[in-house]
């Protein structure tokens, strides 16, 4: 499904060269749920935003479903590539805040020009248990809710991808494990699902755990002391 | 302040990130701060021209006229005069002999228009009364006295771009060299008696030596006139009444009539011009500040906004709020530091091209244009004080928050906020993102309706300009609709006195070859009255089923059993009469070969006619008993024959005895508009800031939301949501603010628009019946400014769009 070839990203500020990304090759297969984990300026939001083509790598080749991504001069193709391919849950959600959380999710179905949007739009707040806040403002729900809502929003697009950075960061425990499985229902729902996180212990509900360090991929695997459920981890 | 260069670069940096922005507040304070400068420094420079030209060519304090047809001896009349009580009071004085002319200059080109001959005192001292500024070619000297040579008035010679010297024909076929074109304080503006402002292209003024025009209108030695100036402590009434009484003396059965300076036609309508301007201008200058105001109010508090999270944090970490308020008024106080050097040249700018602009419309012998110091500081202080005041306020605001509130993630950004819960719950229609430019202008509508009233006044001067000029022009096209009729071609001859219809001058006219008929009439001075009120009129005895022409009615009908008048709609409504009231008319009746005394006979008004100038009035020639003037003419009508064209006819008619004048009707109507092009001038230079207005206004709005909205828009971007649609959403805002601020601007500049007829017009020129009449151009103008420039502007950030930097713009928490 996706498939990083020597994928390098360097900075340039000034004098100092920042390497985010060095070197770096990775497939994950359809229905993977991935987790990235590393810590702080280890390279994991280069990697994903390289993957969801937000961001062009300065080396190397990203290919999805077999096509190489035209990545670096057409912008168009990168904006349908995001439109039909990725969907994308950020650490601070970025709701529209003069939406509702059902025009929130609704949106990216008008965009696609889906019919029945509302309806769908609904059913998919439904699936995330917020049937009951649809028509409330960002503002007016909580961070959990919220990030609920932008995982409604990410799912809605029918998208085979799932790109998510930090998901539970600003999330507390218990919110945090439900948005966890939330997210990786989808991924045995057929989602190739991506989370990064710096937290070791979510890392270990994953099939699979890709470890960065310094922009290299140091392990990748399973999660180190295996797999456990969601309902045994503990913060 | 303990640091003052590290608050200087940080203030520097908030600068620099938003520097197009910052230059466009600071442009739009220019265009306010310099539009009042420009405007402003005109007026000063207007006054101080005209008064210097006044002073250094010694316009008149007294004329003394006399009676059509009077002629004294010159020299006998200075002596009389230098005989009375108080003749030192008398600095200067000249006799001089006016009489009518026409004025044939064609070359190539036909120019064959009336004007009069002036014989003056030549003399080399400037100390003359009403001296010549020569503009071209030379003075008059001593050795021209007698000779065929004359000095041709300025404003003419140029209206029709005559050489500095040459020849020129002059009624009864006398050929005059003029040695050089100038100016005399009289015709600083050219007006005769019969229109009343601008007649450059119809009336050339000759000036002679007074030997020569004495030779050629055939009187000897004798003036017809006489200007005086006075000494400063000289008591004007008392001069008035001492030589009144040495020319009855002197001279019996003279009649004499004395004018003072605010008499003189010129003299009157360039000051009273002045005042009427100075109000207009000042309207048009508080309009862009009230733009410029609104615009920057809007822009510097969202700047602080954007900071206000920071402002939060420092007060969490205990800076005082004094310290925390510098930084953002720094910004302010960068704006108007910028805001004010602009100004000063777009000032310096606007102000020459309408000093540029007068020099060739309004010439004058001495033009002068100093720098106005104290208007640019006026300006300067506005141009200070509005970014200060504008900033001011949101700082304060932002200060007095919380910290706690300001810190929280977004406070303000995130939050839904403003009109839109009310929406919450109202299902619109459409799909989700065509409801978000609403939503979005909703959310916050303190700035929604600060950008939509800064395109508001943007619109509302255009339109008020614009609307100005369209309301002139409608008045016009209404006149010469009425003048025209079905006679466009038609002519109208003046007699120099009131012949019997049966005269030689009036046969000649209508037996003369190239008319094909001709249609006696007599016009009259006369005024109306009715209570307090009073209109004066233009009286004009006609045959009224004559086949040339007669008035169109509005009301009533042209046969009536006894004396009746038709008047204009505005003399009726001025004076509160309608058809079949009955009105008193002032008017003169002939008592005596040259005698004339004002009476006062009741008339009913018969009808309204449809012409817009209200002095024109129409009586039946039948009526002429009442005036004593039965049988007699002093003008003709008439259309030129089948193949001859006006020029012939004045041709014919310039050889003739007794002709005063001999003009087309289509000539009235071209004065009314070199007068409309002169507004135009000023109108487009006007119109061109507004536009640049209502631009910086739209674009910096629009640069400001996307900036303000980068998060969301980048979210959109993430989920594959295009360039265009995001840019079409921004269009749809801008295009739902620019037809709002347009509406608004459309009202507000028809109120102008209003109020500048109503207390400027009214008072200038009572004679015009206007009514506010908005041209399709103007609106089509309106909506493009207004709606079309503002929706399109988002196209300008596309750059700032495709360019994005998606992962650090959504990374980043604010
Ligand atoms: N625009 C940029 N300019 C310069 N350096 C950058 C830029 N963006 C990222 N970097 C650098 O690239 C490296 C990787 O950044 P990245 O955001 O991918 O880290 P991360 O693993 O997501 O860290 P965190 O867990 O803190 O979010 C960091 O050292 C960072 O400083
Ligand atoms: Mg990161």
């Amino acid at each position: 499904m996706i498939h990083l070839e020597n994928i390098s990203k360097r900075y340039q500020v000034g004098d100092v060269s920042v390497s985010a990304l060095d070197n770096v090759s990775l497939t994950v297969e359809k229905g993977e749920f991935v987790v990235v984990l590393g810590p702080s300026g280890s390279g994991k939001t280069t990697m994903l935003n390289v993957i969801g083509a937000l961001d062009v790598p300065t080396e190397g080749q990203v290919y999805i479903n077999g096509d190489r991504l035209p990545l670096v001069s057409k912008q168009t193709d990168r904006f349908k590539f995001r439109r039909e391919t990725v969907s994308f849950i950020f650490q601070s959600f970025n709701l529209f805040p003069s939406l509702t959380a059902l025009e929130n999710v609704q949106l990216v179905l008008d965009m696609a020009d889906a019919p029945d949007a509302r309806e769908k739009a609904i059913e998919v707040l439904n699936d995330v248990g917020l049937g009951e806040r649809i028509n409330h403002f960002p503002h007016e729900l909580s961070g959990g809710e919220q990030q609920r809502v932008a995982i409604a929003r990410a799912l809605a697009t029918g998208n085979p991808v799932l790109l998510a950075d930090e998901p539970t960061g600003e999330l507390d425990f218990r919110t945090g494990v439900q948005i966890l499985d939330l997210l990786r229902r989808q991924a045995e729902a057929g989602k190739t699902v991506l989370v990064v996180t710096h937290n070791r212990e979510i890392s270990r509900v994953a099939d699979r755990v890709v470890e960065l360090s310094s922009g290299h991929i140091i392990s990748d695997g399973a999660p180190r002391g295996g797999k456990v459920s969601i309902a045994e981890l503990s913060w | 302040m303990t640091n003052l260069r590290f608050w200087l670069r940080w203030s520097w940096r908030d600068l620099r990130e938003r520097w197009l922005q910052v230059a466009a507040i600071a442009l739009i304070i220019a265009l306010g701060t310099g539009t009042y400068a420009g405007l402003g420094s005109s007026m000063p420079w207007r006054e101080q021209s005209y008064d210097t030209s006044y002073a250094q060519l010694n316009m008149y304090d007294m004329r003394v006229l006399f009676t059509n047809g009077s002629y004294v001896n010159g020299e006998e009349l200075i002596a009389a005069v230098e005989s009375i009580e108080h003749a030192g009071w008398i600095e200067a004085a000249e006799p001089r002999l006016i009489a009518p002319t026409l004025v044939d200059v064609s070359d190539g080109e036909d120019v064959l228009v009336p004007g009069r001959i002036m014989g003056v005192t030549i003399s080399e001292d400037r100390s003359a009364v009403n001296g010549i500024h020569i503009n071209a070619g030379r003075s008059l000297t001593a050795e021209d006295s007698g000779q065929p040579r004359a000095i041709l008035e300025y404003n003419f010679a140029a209206y029709y771009d005559l050489p500095p010297q040459g020849t020129i024909l002059i009624s009864g076929g006398q050929a005059l060299d003029y040695v050089g074109q100038g100016m005399t304080p009289e015709y600083f503006m050219v007006i005769s008696d019969e229109i009343g402002f601008k007649e450059e292209s119809d009336f050339a003024v000759v000036m002679l030596p007074l030997e020569t025009a004495q030779t050629l209108t055939d009187h000897p030695e004798q003036v017809n006139d006489l200007v005086l100036t006075l000494a400063d402590e000289a008591d004007w009434e008392t001069v008035r009444a001492e030589v009144e009484a040495a020319i009855a003396a002197h001279f019996r059965g003279t009649g004499v009539s004395f004018m003072h300076t605010e008499d003189d036609p010129a003299y009157t309508m360039l000051y009273g011009d002045l005042e009427g301007d100075d109000q207009i201008f000042k309207l048009i200058a508080y309009l862009f500040l009230a733009g410029a105001a609104f615009g920057t109010f809007n822009l510097s508090s969202r700047i602080v906004e954007a900071q206000r999270r920071q402002i939060g944090v420092g007060m969490a970490l205990g800076l005082p709020r004094r310290l925390l308020a510098f930084r953002p008024l720094l910004v302010g106080a960068q704006i108007a530091l910028l805001g004010v050097v602009f100004g000063v040249l777009i000032g310096v700018l606007i102000s020459n091209l309408f000093g540029g602009m007068m020099r060739d419309l309004m010439p004058m012998p001495v033009f002068e244009t100093p720098f106005q110091w104290g208007i640019f500081a006026q300006a300067a202080v506005l141009g200070i004080g509005l970014p200060l005041a504008a900033t001011f306020y949101p700082v304060w605001r932002a200060v007095r928050v919380q910290p706690i509130d300001a810190i929280k993630t977004g406070h303000l950004i995130a939050k839904g906020g403003g009109l839109t819960s009310l929406l919450a719950r109202v299902p619109l229609p459409g799909k989700s993102f065509t409801q978000m430019p609403l939503r979005n202008l909703l959310r916050a509508p303190r700035r929604t309706l600060l950008t939509l009233l800064g395109v508001a006044m943007a619109i509302t001067t255009q339109i008020a300009m614009i609307g100005m000029l369209d309301t002139f022009n409608e008045v016009i096209d209404q006149g010469e609709q009425e003048f025209m009729q079905d006679s466009p071609d038609r002519m109208i001859v003046a007699l120099n006195n009131f012949y019997p219809v049966n005269a030689e001058p009036v046969l000649a006219v209508e037996q003369a070859g190239p008319v094909a008929e001709a249609v006696p009439a007599i016009q009259l001075g006369g005024e109306l009255l009715r209570g307090n009120d009073s209109v004066e009129i233009s009286l004009e005895l006609l045959d009224l089923d004559n086949p040339l022409w007669t008035p169109n009615l509005l009301e009533g009908r042209l046969e009536s059993d006894g004396p009746g008048i038709i008047i204009a709609e505005k003399a009726a409504d001025d004076l509160g009469v309608g058809v079949g009231d009955t009105i008193t008319l002032k008017h003169p009746r002939r008592e005596g070969m040259f005698a004339y005394h004002m009476v006062e006979s009741e008339i009913e008004v018969i009808a309204i006619h449809a012409n817009p100038l209200r002095y024109l009035s129409y009586m039946s020639r039948d009526q002429a008993g009442l005036m004593g003037l039965e049988n007699m003419v002093n003008v003709l009508y008439l259309n030129p024959a089948d193949g001859s064209t006006a020029t012939d006819v004045k041709r014919v008619l310039f050889a003739q005895p007794g002709i005063a004048s001999v003009r087309e009707v289509g000539m009235f109507i071209r004065i009314f508009r070199d007068m409309m092009s002169l507004l135009v001038g000023f109108m487009s230079v006007v119109v061109i800031a507004v536009l640049a207005l209502a631009f910086l206004i739209a674009f910096n709005s629009t640069s400001i939301n996307v900036d303000e909205r980068a998060r969301e828009i980048a979210t959109l971007f993430a989920f594959g949501v295009p360039v265009r649609t995001v840019t079409r959403m921004t269009m749809v805002e801008n295009l739902i603010t620019g037809i709002l601020g347009t509406l608004i601007g459309i009202g507000l500049g028809l109120l102008s628009l209003q109020w500048m007829l109503d207390s400027r017009i009214e008072t200038m020129l009572p004679d015009l019946s206007l009514s506010v009449v908005l041209s399709p151009l103007a609106l089509a103008l309106a909506i493009l400014l207004g709606v079309v420039v503002v929706t399109l502007t988002p196209l300008l950030n596309l750059r700032k769009l495709t360019r994005m930097n998606l992962p650090s713009t959504l990374r980043v928490v604010e």
